[in-house]
């Protein structure tokens, strides 16, 4: 049995109940979603509503879904030919999946940060400021404004702010990062989808952008996608456990790993498999 | 226990036989690409080398009498000297065959004993007029002759008399002849004379057959009419068209060519004092020479009040002293000046270089002579007769020529003109390297401009937008297009392609709306298609659907261009585009090598910018789609840009290949050398100015060194172009190697 720290969120104030959210709780609200890559089905009815202003963690073996769950919310495999999918994702009741939806637009509401930073080839500035500007935003006042709000909620104002207009390909991996949080923030999403975030960061690096996931809590609903079973316990508030594209247990973080209430995920968080 | 990691013994031979080979290998590739460098600057350096002039011998005279006149062989083995006793003494310039060198070989006395010459006017490097104080006039021509006995060669040398070994009445009155000139062919001599009493005259002599075989001829004489009573030099061009007569300061030009009267044509006021004059190789130009050191070039100009002479150029010997006497090559536009403390100079008028100044002598020398070949001068003076021998192969070449604009005789201004070779000996080759770098860059600018905007969008729909399936086969359908031989490829423009254009010309623009219009119209009716029907077709025969729709539109351009050709080009494009447009169309133009070229020149940039935006990260596109933008501001904003150093890189490659293509543009571009960006005519590039010219070019001379200079502006354009690609993708790869 894994020993779980437990973290103030935990036993915050306004601890929710999962299972009698009210609408105004719920960020996504998740409803018989089915998924298929061709013939093979990768998501089988998933049925689950994301709190707002929460962090909630999907966690399971390799393979299990989670990504593909998480890409889901932010029609990101639209890009897959092959892909198609039934069921629904609302956001603040709207379907998603809706046939008047601009995914463009969507994405600008539900931002994502992928496994390895991404930063574009350009500046640490250009690279903030970008999600603003293909929107056609171009007032110098505005931008700046922005670059220094986005970069301070993602904490690396301090880091950067001598060398805006430097290559952001000379920041360090975990600098790159958060960088790329501040991009994503930059445009004021509500949800933002963390995909991994730190699977490729070294073990301080990956402090820095859990501690920082703790502060973003505050503004927007996050969903993180992680196959370290003690970062979901340490950052999350609900926990989610998939397992061959089935969403196995949804709990709160402290309840799923202390007290799992079915064996696959007893399984899986004590390390038989995964 | 070092023992342990010693490696076995074949192990370590074939590592180090490895390593050795590659090294080797790296090596010789180097060594070549200098080796091809340094061979080309070899062969080309001469042409910028300026003349070199050495004394190599000096005979003492053994005759009396004042040296008049000299003379050399092709070989420069015997010299000869014509004295006022009227005598003709050959010397050795050798000691080949055990003779001495200035030995006498054999001396013949042309006129009486009590008589003297007073002076010697040439036609040409091979007739001599003699003028004696008896009022005597002999035409002679000294022959050299190689006898070879008992294996050595020997020159003999002979006196010719191509006009009889009489006296010629060359004035009707017979009078004695003040100043003389004198021009033959073998068909007529014409003299233009001043006479003791005043007159200038003209007399022609027609030769009854050829005066080659037979010296009998019927003269006639006429008198010019001339203002002036003084004459103090007479020049007669040697296609007997022209007499230049200087009086003072004013050179009259007398037009020869009508048996009747001779008119004054023009004159020449140099507003200088005029101290010598000599006619130019080819017989267009006069130079004159004057007391400040100046000598000018005149020759005639098609101008808005009709032809008449004009100061082309001037040049300045070194010494600034008067120029004494000008002397002109026989078949080149070198010219030699003397002043009279000796010093000389050597010019070239075209390419308006001073090659070499010195000095020749302590005075003016009294007799000068360039031999035949002009690798040699002799002078005399003082008794004494010295051979120089002189290195200037390559006069007409300068960095300046070939770059500038030069003045050609005949032609009414400056011009960049290549021209190598023509039919006739007096002609003058034309060195511009500017129209040829020219067409290069033409030829290239038209390949690109069709290529480009093919590739590219080729480029980006293959990696961006294509499913992977079609891309494994589309992308090396299309790099198989660059296996294709391009000799093919020039044949099809040149005699398939070009005609067709001609006669479709209005089809070729209509293509160029057409085509992107009807693309575009069925990219949106397939935007519009209901989804039902879109999932039906398979994706990857998608694009197939656009087959139909561009043969339509090919069919609608190619059946709509007659119409267009009656309705709006009165019938017929080219006789528009000639007459109201005032544009020359040449059926191989820049449209039909833009297409050409622009094919082979397609699949080299499709592959490389291609690999450079397929490779382009996939998180990076991802990242910005997941930002809200669409896929058109992704493909701009950040894969276009992250890929953009390969892409530049893939048209360096293209523009690297394009300038350097031969067959192509040697087949489908009709090589005029013409300075002329019009879409509808030819050029001539250096690939292919090299391919046509080389062949036909005698190794060692002044063509055979420009046309290894034109591949080596070609090897170092290319060699630019390609190692700037080769920088930005290596600076490319730097930059990207961390996403």
């Amino acid at each position: 049995m894994i020993s779980v720290t437990p973290t103030a969120v935990a036993d915050s104030p306004n601890k929710i109940d999962l299972n009698n959210l009210t609408p105004e709780q719920v960020a996504l609200d998740i409803k018989n979603l089915n998924l298929y890559y061709g013939e093979k089905q990768a998501l089988q009815n998933i049925s689950m509503a994301i709190p707002k202003g929460q962090v909630t963690a999907f966690i399971g073996p390799s393979g299990c879904g989670k990504s593909t769950l998480l890409r889901c919310i932010n029609r990101m495999n639209d890009l897959v030919d092959i892909c198609k999918i039934t069921g629904e994702i609302n956001l603040h009741g709207e379907n998603i999946y809706g046939r008047h939806v601009d995914v463009a637009e969507l994405r600008r509401s539900v931002g994502m940060v992928f496994q390895r930073p991404n930063p574009f080839p350009k500046s640490i500035y250009e690279n903030v400021v970008y999600g603003l500007r293909i929107k056609g935003e171009n007032n110098r006042r505005v931008l700046d404004e922005a670059v220094e709000q986005a970069l301070k909620s993602a904490a690396l104002w301090n880091e950067v702010k001598d060398r805006l207009h430097e290559s952001a390909l000379g920041l360090s991996g975990g600098q790159q990062q958060r960088l790329v949080i501040a991009r994503a923030i930059a445009i004021q999403p509500e949800v933002l989808l963390l995909d991994e975030p730190t699977s490729a960061l070294d073990p301080i690096s990956t402090l820095t952008i859990e501690e920082l996931i703790n502060d973003l809590k505050q503004q927007f609903t996050v969903v993180i996608v992680t196959h370290n079973m003690q970062q979901a316990a340490r950052v999350s508030d609900q926990t989610a456990f998939m397992y061959m594209g089935d969403l196995i247990e949804y709990n709160d973080t402290n309840t799923l790993f202390t007290t799992p209430s079915k064996k696959k995920t007893e399984d899986y968080i004590t390390g038989r498999y995964g | 226990m070092a023992l342990a990691f010693k490696s076995t013994g074949t192990r370590q031979l074939k590592n180090s036989l490895a390593k050795w080979l590659i090294t080797l290998g790296g090596i010789s590739v180097l060594f070549t690409l200098v080796l091809i460098f340094m061979y080309l600057l070899y062969v080309i350096k001469p042409v910028f080398d300026s003349a070199t002039v050495e004394q190599t011998s000096h005979i003492a005279l053994s005759s009396e009498g004042r040296t008049l006149s000299t003379g050399v062989d092709e070989l420069k083995e015997v010299a000869y000297e014509i004295n006022t006793r009227g005598e003709i003494v050959f010397y050795r310039l050798t000691d080949k065959n055990n003779h001495e060198l200035g030995s006498q070989i054999s001396s013949q006395h042309l006129i009486s004993d009590d008589a003297e010459i007073t002076h010697i006017v040439d036609s040409g490097i091979h007739y001599k007029l003699l003028v004696d104080s008896d009022n005597n006039n002999l035409v002679i021509a000294p022959k050299f002759q190689a006898v070879y006995t008992a294996d050595t060669r020997e020159i003999m040398a002979r006196i010719d008399y191509p006009l009889g070994e009489e006296s010629l009445e060359i004035d009707e009155n017979n009078e004695q002849l003040k100043k003389v000139a004198f021009a033959m062919n073998s068909e007529k001599v014409v003299f233009v004379a001043k006479t003791t009493d005043g007159r200038l005259i003209k007399t022609s002599l027609l030769a009854e057959d050829d005066f080659d075989y037979d010296p009998a001829f019927e003269a006639i004489y006429q008198e010019i009419d001339f203002y002036s009573k003084k004459v103090d030099e007479i020049l007669i061009t040697p296609d007997l068209s022209l007499a230049f007569v200087q009086s003072g300061n004013t050179v009259s030009v007398f037009d020869l060519t009508d048996e009747d009267v001779v008119t004054l044509k023009a004159e020449i006021k140099p507003k200088t004092n005029i101290t010598s004059m000599a006619l130019l190789s080819g017989s267009s130009s006069v130079l004159i020479g004057d007391d400040k050191g100046n000598i000018s070039q005149w020759f005639e100009v098609a101008s808005d009040s009709g032809r008449d002479f004009q100061k082309i150029r001037s040049f300045n010997n070194a010494s600034g002293e008067s120029v004494a006497k000008i002397y002109t090559e026989q078949f080149r536009k070198s010219f030699y000046t003397v002043s009279s403390s000796g010093a000389a100079d050597i010019f070239y008028t075209t390419s308006e270089a001073q090659l070499w100044n010195g000095k020749i002598a302590e005075t003016a020398p009294q007799a000068f002579a360039i031999s035949p070949r002009a690798d040699a001068i002799v002078t005399v003076s003082n008794n004494e007769l010295k051979i120089f021998t002189v290195h200037n192969e390559h006069p007409e070449v300068t960095w300046s020529a070939l770059w500038n604009e030069v003045w050609y005789e005949g032609y009414a201004e400056p011009d960049y003109i290549w021209q190598s070779t023509s039919g006739t000996d007096d002609f003058e080759a034309k060195f511009s390297l500017v129209p040829i770098s020219f067409g290069t860059l033409k030829a290239a600018f038209y390949a690109m401009l069709f290529a480009v905007p093919i590739a590219l969008t080729a480029a980006i729909y293959t990696a961006y937008f294509m499913t992977p399936g079609l891309r494994k086969k589309v992308k090396p359908t299309i790099e198989l297009m660059e296996a294709l031989p391009t000799v093919i490829l020039g044949f099809l423009a040149g005699l398939w392609l070009a005609p067709i254009i001609e006669i479709y010309l209005p089809a070729i623009f209509l293509m160029v709306i057409f085509l992107p219009l009807s693309t575009l119209i069925a990219a949106f009716a397939w935007y519009k298609l209901p989804k039902d029907i879109k999932l039906k077709i398979p994706e990857t025969l998608a694009p197939v659907i656009l087959i139909p729709v561009i043969l339509i539109s090919v069919y609608c351009a190619f059946a709509l261009s007659p119409i267009l050709e009656t309705h709006m080009f009165g019938g017929d494009v080219r006789q528009y585009i000639t007459n109201e447009l005032g544009i020359n169309f040449d059926q191989r133009n820049a449209l039909v090598v833009g297409i050409a070229m622009g094919f082979a020149v397609i699949p080299t940039i499709f592959t490389m910018a291609e690999d450079a935006i397929f490779s382009v990260p996939r998180h990076l596109t991802s990242g910005s789609l997941a930002l809200g933008a669409t896929q058109w501001q992704t493909l701009i904003k950040v894969v276009l840009l992250t890929a953009s150093p390969g892409i530049f890189s893939a048209l360096m490659m293209g523009l690297g290949r394009a300038v350097g293509e031969t067959m192509i543009v040697l087949m489908a571009t009709g090589n005029t050398p013409i300075l002329d960006w019009s879409i509808f005519q030819g050029m001539r590039t250096l690939a292919a100015n090299i391919a046509v010219e080389m062949p036909e070019s005698e190794v060692g001379s002044s063509h055979y060194r420009i046309l290894f200079l034109a591949a080596f502006v070609l090897f170092v354009f290319t060699f630019v172009v390609n190692t700037l690609a080769e920088f930005v993708r290596q600076r490319l790869r730097d930059k990207y190697s961390s996403l």
